[in-house]
């Protein structure tokens, strides 16, 4: 799986998600569902001549008001485009006008848009239908955080196959992109082609014997070496050069001694390097477990073991995030994150910002 | 003093944040899970035949805990225990012990064991449940809702089993071995009066029933709100079209049209029902269409069908029914590969009418309406509600998730935790 590389350093240097243009609040609709209402007008047109006509909207989909809104919109453009006339609601021309029925739906792979022209009789067999399938996608959250926290999740990389931590690194010496990717047995590594990463090389891993059901694993870009369950990898002259491993037991507990920290979630979390108000910015998973939908939240606190508070809004994951690590010297840290609803493993870069 | 304070809060942070935090989350190693089932699973022989469908559903499961892969068939294959779990006991029928296998290819799996218990049946197993005998077992969907009432921890999965009514004259269920027949409920015995029905009555029949029955009483009352009404032959979460295909309780206009449409078919006499004897919701839902269809004036009775898993062509050949109650489970969460397999009968899904309807692949929603607005409009099939897969948990199962259509019990991935609280999942 690959992702446009331009649209992911984009978003890593100008802070724009590569699901930027997919934005709720705005009110262009993503291509591809301009594209969905388009064609589901075209066949409104191609199905009777252009009239005067009234649009009831029905949303039973999980979109949200604001995205129903907008695609409504988007289908009285389209209609109008075409020449037909929209009817004002309750007006006299809306008596005479031939109704139409939008009902925003969806299926397990897509959202599904359906169009009907109701007739009088009111038969169901004999209303024809229209029906257009628009894809589904990880939009932008909503809203703006009022809070002092505020977080924003960069999509950075997907694949099927499970992974443990990624990294984005550059040479100093150079103005290119590495994307190295530590899968369980495995670290592969990336370099800018084009438009997209191209593999540039995979170094096999050791592997504990038999191989764990929970294997974690993280790439140490400060000192250098990738930990991964019981070993303990160099690079030479660096990680997307040759690895040497060797055994390492103080690398077999990567998840080290619990730390019992009253009122911090039980979950994933990771206490980034920046502060916000002079307290310490920590970011915490939530309290579910692997088979449910996860999020991210901000936490403040004026020391570890003071009372911490939560701000601004969490951002939501499609699946739980398995692996939450803070990235050294910024306010951000990596997810993996296992999509549930595609089934694919997903890097995500999460900043935290100080806001008004 | 502030200096030290500090050296300490400094040695503090670096060591919290090199530690992802204390989590949980991350699954633990340990225990012994325990299963109940409903069936009797005589054999694990990957090349043995079920005696019944509850049996095929509960050997599929064992099989997909000890084998490693699956034939191309989709069937189970390979050494015993090559799976996530190795049998260290077995009495044919009735219990099973499995072991964790150390060496799985995908790791060691989470507990170190599971002890299923099998041939226990729905009351018993609901008791477990509440005494906390058991920690997985499966529930009727239509006794969900008492389980989590008497504080059962209920998981749920999406609506993937059908129940509906299909006429046997028109379906290979009537005949053994799925034979083709132009009527094949005069080949099997015919009706009660001894003359198989016109085609063209059941057709009306069908569209009777299917304007009079209460789907949504079935649901709310018999299910008591554990399922779906059903218009469509793939639920909605599936196709994202299910709502265009009515569903909800008959209006008046539509009582009316039934008793117009009764008219016309009150010579052919009254309709056999048959359903399942061994299962009692098959059972209501059979006494609740013969109220709804008494409302419209059409005269159906219910017949029970004996022993119908073990022999269902032989007793439906002695059974004289003209239509029975058919439970199917979907088994792809591929719409397209979901309504190829509805076992609808040939005659339903005659070549002719489908090649009438195109069915590209992959197919969009629109095709796959099409192709279900094709096959109902015949009307000899009625489809009533959509049922989900019941699951009772004990409060220590920790990441089980409700297999989906054509998935298997993740037992490999379940972990016990030491308390957990209770709850619908």
């Amino acid at each position: 799986m690959r992702v446009a590389l331009p649209t992911i350093l984009a978003g890593l240097f100008f802070g724009i998600t590569p699901q930027g243009s997919y934005a709720q609040t705005t009110s262009t609709l993503p291509k591809s569902w301009n594209d969905a209402a388009a064609k589901l007008v075209d066949e409104v047109s191609a199905a009777m001549s252009p009239t005067s006509v009234t649009l009831d909207v029905e949303n039973i989909s999980s979109l949200d008001v604001s995205s129903a809104g907008s695609i409504a919109a988007s289908v009285r453009a389209q209609l109008q485009r075409h020449s037909f006339s929209l009817a004002p609601e309750n007006s006299a021309a809306a008596q005479t006008a031939v109704r139409l029925q939008l009902s925003l739906s969806e299926s397990a792979a897509d959202y599904v848009w359906v169009m009907q022209i109701l007739n009088d009789q009111r038969d169901g067999t004999a209303v024809p239908v229209m029906i257009v399938a628009a894809p589904k996608g990880n939009f932008a959250d909503l809203g703006a955080d009022v809070q002092s926290l505020s977080l924003e999740k960069r999509f950075v990389w997907k694949q099927a196959e499970r992974f443990l931590d990624f990294a984005l690194w550059k040479e100093e010496t150079s103005t290119e992109f590495t994307l190295l990717v530590l899968g369980t047995n495995r670290l592969t590594t990336y370099k800018p082609g084009g438009s997209l990463w191209q593999l540039a090389r995979t170094s096999p891993l050791p592997q504990a014997t038999p191989p764990s059901r929970d294997p974690q694993g993280t790439i140490n870009l400060k000192e250098g070496k990738i930990s991964l369950q019981g070993f303990e990898c160099v690079g030479d002259p660096d990680l997307a050069g040759v690895l040497q491993c060797k055994a390492s037991t103080a690398a077999r507990n990567l998840r080290g001694p619990l730390v019992d920290s009253p009122g911090y979630p039980i979950s994933l979390g990771a206490i980034v390097s920046e502060k916000c108000r002079g307290e310490l910015i920590s970011l915490y998973t939530a309290e579910s477990d692997w088979t449910e939908s996860d999020s991210i939240r901000g936490y403040l606190t004026k020391g570890i073991a003071l009372p911490r508070v939560a701000s601004g809004n969490p951002i939501e994951f499609d699946g739980p995030v398995t692996s939450l690590k803070a990235e050294p010297g910024t306010s951000a840290a990596r997810a993996v994150v296992h999509n549930l609803k595609t089934g694919e493993y997903e890097a995500y870069i999460v900043t935290a910002t100080c806001g008004n | 003093m502030l200096r030290r304070l500090a050296v300490i809060s400094a040695l503090l942070l670096v060591a919290f944040a090199a530690l992802p935090a204390r989590s949980a989350r991350r699954p633990r190693y340990g225990g012994t899970l325990r299963v109940e089932m409903g069936a009797s699973v005589a054999t694990i022989d990957p090349d043995a035949t079920a005696a019944t469908p509850e049996e095929a559903a509960a050997k599929m499961q064992i099989d997909a805990l000890i084998f490693d892969h699956r034939d191309a068939d989709g069937a189970f294959a390979g050494t015993v225990g090559s799976g996530p779990f190795q049998v260290t006991s077995w009495e044919a029928g009735k219990r099973a012990v499995l072991a964790a296998n150390e060496e799985f290819r995908e790791g060691r799996p989470f507990v170190d064991g599971i002890e299923i218990v099998m041939g226990r049946g729905a009351p018993e197993r609901l008791v477990d449940l509440e005494l906390s005998k058991t920690d997985l077992a499966e529930i009727p969907p239509q006794d969900a809702r008492r389980a989590a009432e008497q504080g059962v921890r209920v998981s749920v999965s999406p609506p993937d089993e059908l129940l509906a009514l299909v006429f046997v004259g028109h379906n290979p269920l009537r005949t053994p071995e799925g034979t083709r027949s132009g009527n094949a409920a005069g080949a099997a015995g015919g009706r009660a009066s001894g003359r198989p029905i016109a085609r063209a009555t059941e057709e009306v029949m069908g569209q009777t029933l299917s304007l009079a029955i209460d789907r949504v009483a079935i649901v709310n009352f018999i299910l008591q709100k554990t399922g779906e009404p059903a218009g469509g032959l793939l639920p909605q979460w599936l196709s994202g079209t299910a709502f265009l295909f009515p569903a909800g309780a008959p209006t008046a206009a539509e009582l009316e049209r039934a008793k117009e449409l009764s008219k016309e078919i009150a010579a052919a006499g009254p309709l056999v029902l048959g359903y399942d004897s061994a299962d009692p919701l098959e059972q209501s839902v059979a006494e609740r269409i013969v109220v709804n269809a008494k409302e419209a004036g059409m005269a159906v009775r219910a017949q029970a069908l004996p022993d119908a898993g073990n022999s269902r062509s032989t007793a439906l050949q002695t059974a004289h029914v003209d239509a029975r109650l058919v439970r199917w489970r979907m088994t792809s969460p591929l719409p397209r590969e979901a309504f190829k397999s509805i076992p609808l009968g040939d005659d339903t899904n005659t070549p002719a009418r489908l090649d009438a309807v195109p069915f590209p692949d992959p197919a969009t929603p629109e095709d796959i309406y099409k192709q279900q607005r094709a096959v109902l409009s015949r009307f000899n099939v009625v489809p009533l509600v959509w049922l989900p897969q019941v699951y009772g948990l004990s409060a220590r199962v920790r990441d089980w998730k409700a297999p989906g259509p054509g998935e298997n019990w993740p037992l490999a991935d379940v972990w016990l935790d030491a308390e957990t609280p209770t709850g619908v999942q």
